[in-house]
């Protein structure tokens, strides 16, 4: 069990700054996710806890040993890698194998007992019976289950991923993400998993870190990211938003009031922080309409507008919602029958509105 | 498919193997037919009772080195068993024999596997009517011109020949069996020499009048057809070795004067012909600058000649083949690879020969068949070393007898090396296709993997590696320093004072010199023209059809002059003119005032350097969806139009480019020029003076050749200027 720790980890590549004075700690046994778009750092940031990248400036720990300069092949780390990075000129077992064969001396292993922890790895996997396979003779999901074996088997201080599901179809990742989940827990092994699908980061993590531009913006766990964004890039990132910007007015005492010139009204909802500046912008995800009741109070967030645009989800219905100068993404129980050109009145509950300083960093 | 458990380790075909080798050698000396076959039935037998025990055969499939090593060990069984060679050389046949064995067995069981799983699949049987039907009609009429002229001229003037070579090779005196020829060079002492007498020595010690002791290395002498084989693996092997050296420090690592250590590395691929052996010849001669090095530490000379001295300009000159090959490979591994590799605790060499290495193979032997090609074809090197008892000599100098008749025999001789190359090259080729996608990334990062070198490797790098390099990069520097007057002709010595730009300005004054490269620069002009257009044809109709057996029929048709020796070609064409064209101007026959042999070299040379033009316009079309086309097409341009107005234009930097390379390949060709050339002098290209120049039988000296050299140099580095900075293309240096 190894604790992970950056300190103020800055890695630069010509004028780019990959990874800008990251700092954070991942408990023992925790599924890190390190979520961004693509060139935000995220990926460096990984392969400089791999060892691949040696930072500018900072600290990488494992426990409390200092790993920062420590070469790749002795740290103990196991990558699983975007395009799996499978052997082709290896069988299955060759692939899982090899991490012990390098190690054999060292971990005093006999070909008995690495025989049987390859099988144990390919058990976990569910690839019992493929060992003499080779990896062209594999499907993408088959390869990507070699490839998390392969990692597996060197029983790791530090399992990493490196957006492993993004050459999978659909569906095979969600049933690739839920078998990750389930392994890590079932092995206690701590992970750092980057991704840029955001629902694949929320639904595996045990706490998310979001990247952008090499800097890391916010991280905790995936609900309080989810709900309590403190910065616009993470809640555009996160989920679907309406983001509306207006004008701080004051205090009604713990709702902060915003004038919204788009929506030509004045809006209650939840601050992230007390001194809040006189530019502001609400956040309000689309699931958290609900339509109004025949005497909504004042102090609710009634909004009355015209249905623009009416999609079908399946799971929900989708619409537009015009409100004065502007259009609102509203999410509807897939129950109703809404029309284009009908007129609805929806309430934003204000402990689901949140209200951000206007900056994007 | 399901898993089979098997007790049955891989291991088990190689002690198959070496108990059979073993048998035989233990067995050696009183062996007779009836033993040894039954040592062979063994080998079979045991292979099989393995496979039907389920053995993994598929290892030899997707194993890098172990599909290498079995397309090697059929090569070599093979010859063992023509050759009728005993002995040790047997003993290692039977050792592989039941790899062999067992590779077969394995190929035809994965036949018959994806023929059942095509006929599962087939569900619809279309006729062979309505798939001919179809075709008809999705193909204009221009695509029909293009794929018949094409398939038509590379026929006529590549197959033909070729095939009217092997059918005079079958000329036998009267009263001998049909295979005769090819009897006598398997079986007489000239080509196959198995037994050796004390005076074969590989190098003797000689003593001058002045007293000086001098090291002669020679070599030993097999036979003309064994002196080849063994001088092309030689060759091969040592080349290969070199260029895996020099790639991997180039590519991987990083230290001060990189970028001059790669420029120096590609001097070497100028092509100079006979002066590079020449130079060498120097370099290692009695009062060469080497003897004149071991004098002093040591005191004795050292002098390389005859076979040695073959091998040795041979590796300097196509090391860089490989290492070329082996360069792009390496930093054409997904990075990914290693770094896995790094991360599960592999480094240094365990890493490079569990992963960096069988995925570079691919490449590498790519670029070994080539200069295992080059070097049985070569006869720049054998000539100046005058080496007669090699392949390549022996055919050339079929040409130069007195009759003015090729004797079938050497048809013969040139069939067996049209075989050895183009097996070697097809092999090679279905080895290297089934293996690119080790090269095929799906995505994520590609930064080079660059080391920086500790001491020890800068030792290595700046002590051994620059002195080899700089060594390799000799004949050309010599070259320049031979036509300046800066060397003199003979012996050794640098002469600044003397330098003098005379024999340059020669080049150029005197008519009777002038003449040659006039010649150079119309044939490879014209030649250069003609093969464009078939280029085009060619690469148009393969990057657009995909007929089933038509289309990499002419894929490969248009590849394989790569792999046929020059000497063949001049074969072949020597019998296609004398028989089609007997008694007109085209017939060699005709003696040196008749004979037009400026026609016959412009195609030779066309139809020879296709393949260079071919694949840079091939890399054209595919450069150009086929989606562009389409749209042109649905707008109503008809397929010429689009041709002509679309495509070429668009392509144009990819022709010219294929065509500058092609002029290059052409004006240092040399094999057709000094043989059909030869036949008539005055029209006889540049090459042909040099080679003269350096058997001494002009009345100019080897200056002129040199200077001659340095005109390919200016051509040469003028091509590669062109290419890469006005084209923005990559110079394509030979590679398959």
């Amino acid at each position: 069990m190894t604790r992970v720790r950056l300190e103020n980890v800055t890695k630069i590549y010509g004028s780019v700054v990959a990874a800008d004075h990251i700092t954070f700690e991942v408990e023992s046994g925790e599924l890190f996710t390190l979520l961004g778009p693509s060139g935000c750092g995220k990926t460096t940031t990984l392969r400089i806890i791999a060892g691949f990248e040696v930072p500018e400036e900072g600290k990488v720990y494992f426990d409390d040993e200092d790993v920062t300069f420590l070469k790749p092949y002795l740290r103990n780390t196991a990558m699983v890698f975007q395009n799996y990075a499978l052997w082709p000129h290896m069988t299955v077992y060759d692939n899982v194998a090899y991490g012990l064969r390098i190690k054999r001396k060292q971990l005093g292993l006999t070909e008995e007992e690495i025989r049987k922890r390859v099988k144990w790895a390919l058990e976990l996997v569910k690839l019992e019976g493929l060992e003499n396979r080779y990896p062209l003779q594999l499907s993408g999901g088959q390869q990507q289950r070699v490839a998390l074996a392969r990692a597996l088997v060197v029983q790791p201080r530090v399992l990493l991923l490196d957006e492993p599901l993004s050459n999978l179809d659909a569906k095979l990742r969600i049933e690739m993400r839920e078998e990750i989940k389930r392994l890590q827990k079932k092995l206690g092994i701590t992970t750092i998993y980057v991704t840029h699908d955001q629902l694949e980061a929320m639904s595996i993590s045990d706490r998310i870190a979001i990247m952008n531009k090499g800097k890391l913006l916010q991280y905790g766990p995936p609900r309080e990211v989810y709900f309590r964004p403190n910065n616009l890039f993470v809640a555009d990132f996160l989920g679907r938003s309406n983001i509306l910007y207006g004008e701080f007015l004051g205090w009604d005492g713990e709702y902060a009031i915003v004038r919204i010139p788009e929506l030509d009204m004045d809006i209650r909802g939840v601050a992230t922080t007390k001194d809040l500046p006189r530019k502001v912008a609400i956040v309000v995800r689309p699931e958290i309409f609900r339509l109004a009741e025949q005497q909504p109070s004042p102090k609710e967030n009634v909004m009355k507008g015209v249905i623009d645009l009416v999609m079908f989800l399946g799971d929900r219905i989708e619409i537009r919602l015009s409100v004065s100068k502007t259009d609102l993404i509203v999410y509807l129980p897939n129950t109703l029958y809404p029309t284009p050109g009908q007129e609805l009145r929806i309430i934003a509950p204000k402990d689901n509105v949140i209200v951000l300083p206007a900056k994007w960093e | 498919m399901t898993h089979e458990q098997t007790t049955v380790k891989f291991r088990d075909i190689y002690i198959a193997g070496f108990v059979t080798a073993l048998l035989y050698i233990l067995l050696m000396d009183y062996i007779d037919p009836v033993t040894e076959a039954l040592l062979w039935v063994i080998g079979i037998v045991w292979a099989f009772i393995l496979f039907k025990r389920g053995i993994d055969y598929r290892k030899i499939m997707y194993s890098f080195s172990l599909s290498f090593l079995t397309i090697i060990s059929f090569i070599y069984v093979f010859f063992i068993l023509v050759l009728r060679l005993t002995g040790y050389p047997r003993a290692v046949a039977l050792f592989f024999l039941p790899l062999l064995t067992l590779a077969v067995l394995g190929h035809i069981k994965e036949k018959i596997l994806t023929y059942r799983e095509t006929r599962k699949g087939i569900k619809v049987k279309v006729s062979l009517y309505k798939r001919v039907k179809t075709t008809l009609y999705k193909l204009d009429p221009i695509m029909w011109v293009f794929i018949v002229v094409g398939f038509a001229i590379l026929i006529v003037f590549l197959i033909i020949p070729v095939l009217l070579m092997l059918y005079h090779a079958f000329e036998v005196p009267p009263g001998q069996p049909i295979w005769y020829n090819f009897w006598r060079i398997f079986n007489t002492r000239g080509y196959v020499k198995t037994t050796l007498y004390p005076t074969d020595r590989f190098y003797i010690i000689e003593q001058t009048a002045t007293g000086r002791i001098i090291y002669i290395i020679k070599g030993i002498n097999f036979g003309i057809l064994l002196n080849s084989l063994i001088n092309a693996a030689v060759v091969t092997i040592t080349a290969t070795f070199l260029g895996i050296l020099v790639a991997f420090v180039l590519a991987r690592y990083n230290f001060p004067g990189r970028t001059v250590f790669r420029i120096l590395a590609m001097i070497p691929l100028f092509i100079t012909p006979f002066v590079n052996a020449y130079v060498i010849k120097i370099l290692f001669s009695e009062n060469g600058p080497i003897s004149i090095i071991t004098e002093t530490l040591f005191g004795w000379g050292i002098r390389i000649d005859s076979l040695a001295g073959v091998a040795l300009a041979q590796i300097m000159a196509f090391y860089p083949i490989v290492y070329l090959n082996a360069y792009s490979s390496f930093i054409n591994i997904d990075p990914s690879m290693e770094e896995q590799a790094e991360n599960l605790g592999s480094k240094g060499a365990k890493l490079f020969f569990t992963v960096t290495l069988p995925l570079a193979l691919p490449g590498i032997v790519a670029g070994s068949i080539l200069v295992f090609i080059f070097s049985l074809e070569d006869l720049g090197a054998p000539i100046v070393f005058q080496e007669s008892r090699l392949m390549s000599y022996q055919i050339y100098s079929s040409f130069t007898s007195e009759t003015g008749i090729v004797s079938p025999e050497m048809a013969a001789l040139g069939f067996v090396m049209l075989f050895l190359a183009t097996m070697g090259f097809l092999a090679i080729r279905s080895y290297v296709g089934m293996r690119s996608y080790a090269m095929i990334s799906r995505g994520g990062r590609w930064t080079l993997r660059e080391h920086r070198l500790g001491w020890k490797g800068k030792l290595f790098v700046y002590l051994v590696m620059l002195p080899l390099i700089i060594f390799t990069a000799m004949p050309q520097i010599g070259v320049v320093l031979l036509a300046f007057n800066i060397m003199p002709p003979s012996g050794f010595a640098i002469n600044l004072d003397k330098a003098t730009p005379q024999y340059f300005l020669e080049l150029f004054q005197n008519p009777d010199i002038f003449v040659y490269i006039r010649n150079t620069l119309t044939y490879a002009l014209i030649a250069v023209g003609l093969a464009t257009i078939i280029a085009i044809m060619i690469a148009y109709s393969v990057s657009r059809t995909k007929m089933r057996i038509l289309t990499p029929t002419m894929d490969t048709l248009a590849t394989i002059p790569l792999a046929i020796p020059g000497l063949v070609i001049a074969l072949g064409y020597f019998y296609f003119y004398s028989t089609f064209f007997r008694g007109t101007p085209l017939d060699p026959t005709m003696g040196p005032t008749a004979f037009q042999a400026w026609i016959v070299l412009i195609i030779a040379y066309s139809i020879r350097k296709l393949p260079f033009v071919v694949r840079s316009v091939y890399a054209g079309f595919q450069q150009v969806h086929e989606a562009l086309e389409e749209a042109a097409l649905n707008l109503g341009a008809s397929r010429s139009r689009v041709i002509f107005g679309v495509v070429l234009p668009f392509i144009l930097t990819y022709i010219l480019s294929g065509a500058i390379v092609g002029f290059i390949y052409i004006s240092t060709e040399v094999s057709t020029s000094i043989t059909i050339g030869g036949l008539r002098p005055d029209q006889a290209p540049m090459t042909f003076a040099m080679m003269m120049a350096y058997k001494g039988t002009t009345t100019y000296g080897v200056q002129i050749a040199a200077a001659m050299g340095v005109l390919l140099i200016l051509f040469q580095l003028i091509a590669v200027m062109i290419i890469t900075l006005v084209f923005k293309q990559r110079y394509a240096f030979i590679g398959v």
